[in-house]
């Protein structure tokens, strides 16, 4: 008995310390996240190298009005997208407007018990759900744009999310927070990896004197905000005292192993 | 030795039949750019060969022979049917994948008879696409069909209706296109009425789902914000 007290004691203790450090650890993701967001953020080359004599010709715009707007940005030509490369588009695509649709089901559960209980939260709850519902059209607006499948598995996930996000809510504010704070930490570190890939190819194509196009360049900046709005969430979420959660680490780690088994699946299926 | 070669043949007409199915799946629904054209669907040689051999289809239909013809057409050798290791399939997938594609060129200009013709394939078409080896690449050559129906048809579901949706527009397709063949009507009106009648079916079927799911949500939020209001911590 007194050493479960002792248990509990030394480990409310160590929250309220962790509480009291200047930058404690559970910061720590959201602080790298935010490293890799500046260098990813600064590592556009200012200048363009000319294309290679002897570099393979790629294909020219041919659409007439998307081709004038090209030519009115950058005068490179545009590099068509190899089969991987629209796989990845396509998977990671499916699992955003999928994740988005998740997190607008778990605010939507959540609001109604948080909100009963802890009247002050209703306009970050508000806040929340309102950029996960754009979130959520412009990742719709995408996929059907670009003839992506979306999953098969939504009836799933539509349960699912609700049944988390009503559980969370009803075991107390602070587990609700930790459950935002785990699913926005999954989130973002997926939204990263893409801005990551789409980099990357941008400079190859730079390299090359090429350009990724219009479509593929706005597509990262608008994934750069939305994953700046996700992390801002989390943010959020720590502020209420996501880590005062009771199985804190229990509910996180289960959270984050969902997160990243749903993002496993619907990539695939 | 005989046992050996026997089912190395089987594995080659098998590899040879399941290549191509692979990749038309893998093509399948992914990213889809405007900022480029797409490549073309089959390469240069291939495309002389089987639009001349297409030219021949009116008289010789989908054969083996119409294909040795289109050749020979477009300058090649006889031995170049070998590029073409499904034979008479290859050209009906030539016809199928070239009338998709041109139908976002038609779509603005909605067809009378003439229009179900050209889409039409035939009963021989059929029976070449129904043999089980060809089943895969038929199917997946319907599916791809009724996405770019619904696609340039404007819509834009992103749930389970996407799903459906191809289904049902799949099997209605499929279900026309054997109606046809039985159809001695001029101009095929008895066709058009049974594809007419499909689609009604399917619209009444689909308001209905509809308004059952529109219940369903409405009368489980009902329930919930009824017990919350009598006080229960839900």
């Amino acid at each position: 008995m007194s050493s479960t007290i002792l248990c509990t004691r030394s480990l409310a203790c160590r929250t309220s310390r962790s509480l009291q450090q200047p930058f404690p650890d559970f910061l720590a993701l959201a602080t790298i996240s935010r490293h890799s967001r500046l260098q990813s953020t600064t590592s556009q080359p200012p200048h363009t190298p000319s294309p290679p004599p002897n570099a393979p010709k790629p294909i020219q715009p041919t659409s007439h009005k998307l081709s004038q707007d090209a030519l009115s940005q950058t005068t490179k030509p545009i590099r068509p997208l190899t089969p991987d490369q629209r796989a990845f588009l396509s998977s990671a695509l499916r699992v955003n407007q999928t994740g988005e649709l998740a997190a607008i089901l778990i605010y939507a559960a959540q609001n109604p018990v948080i909100v009963r209980s802890h009247p002050h939260l209703r306009p970050l709850m508000k806040h929340m759900y309102d950029q996960e519902a754009g979130h959520y059209k412009f990742f719709n607006e995408i996929i059907s744009k670009h003839r992506i499948r979306p999953t098969a598995m939504t009836p799933i996930w539509t349960a699912a999310a609700s049944l988390l996000g009503w559980s969370t809510a009803v075991l107390g504010r602070e587990a609700a927070m930790a459950c935002t704070e785990a699913v926005e930490t999954e989130i973002g570190t997926h939204y990263n990896e893409q801005v990551r890939v789409l980099l990357d190819w941008s400079r190859k194509c730079e390299e090359r004197g090429e350009s990724l196009g219009p479509e593929l360049d706005g597509l990262v900046g608008e994934l750069r905000r939305i994953r700046d709005e996700e992390l801002e969430h989390l943010d959020h979420a720590v502020e209420n005292d996501a880590k005062m959660a009771r199985p804190y680490e229990l509910l996180t780690e289960v959270i984050r192993g969902g997160c990243r088994g749903a993002i496993w699946v619907s990539e695939r299926v | 030795m005989a046992p050996v070669r026997l089912s190395n043949s089987l594995l080659g007409t098998f590899r040879a039949a399941s290549i191509r199915p692979a990749n038309a799946w893998r093509q399948k629904c992914l990213y889809h750019s405007y900022d480029y054209t797409e490549s073309p669907p089959f390469p240069p040689a291939e495309s002389a060969i089987l639009s001349s051999a297409y030219n021949h289809v009116p008289s010789h239909g989908f054969t083996i022979d119409a294909l040795k013809l289109g050749t020979r057409d477009a300058g090649y050798l006889d031995v170049s049917t070998n590029l073409f290791p499904r034979g008479a399939f290859d050209l009906v997938s030539y016809h199928l994948v070239t009338q998709r594609l041109a139908l976002k060129d038609n779509v603005q200009f909605p067809g009378d008879g003439e229009q179900g013709k050209r889409m039409g394939v035939g009963a021989k078409a059929l029976a070449i696409m129904a043999q089980p080896t060809y089943i895969p690449a038929s199917l997946v050559e319907l599916a791809k069909l009724a996405d770019e129906i619904w696609f340039l048809a404007g819509d834009q579901s992103v749930d389970s209706s996407w799903y459906t949706k191809r289904a049902s527009l799949s099997t209605i397709y499929s279900a026309t296109e054997v109606f046809m063949t039985q159809d001695k009507s001029a101009n095929f009106t008895e066709t058009e009425q049974f594809l007419d009648s499909r689609l009604e079916d399917l619209m009444k079927i689909g308001r209905f789902m509809g308004a059952l799911g529109e219940w369903g949500n409405y009368t489980g939020h009902s329930t919930i914000n009824v017990l919350r209001s009598k006080g229960m911590r839900i």
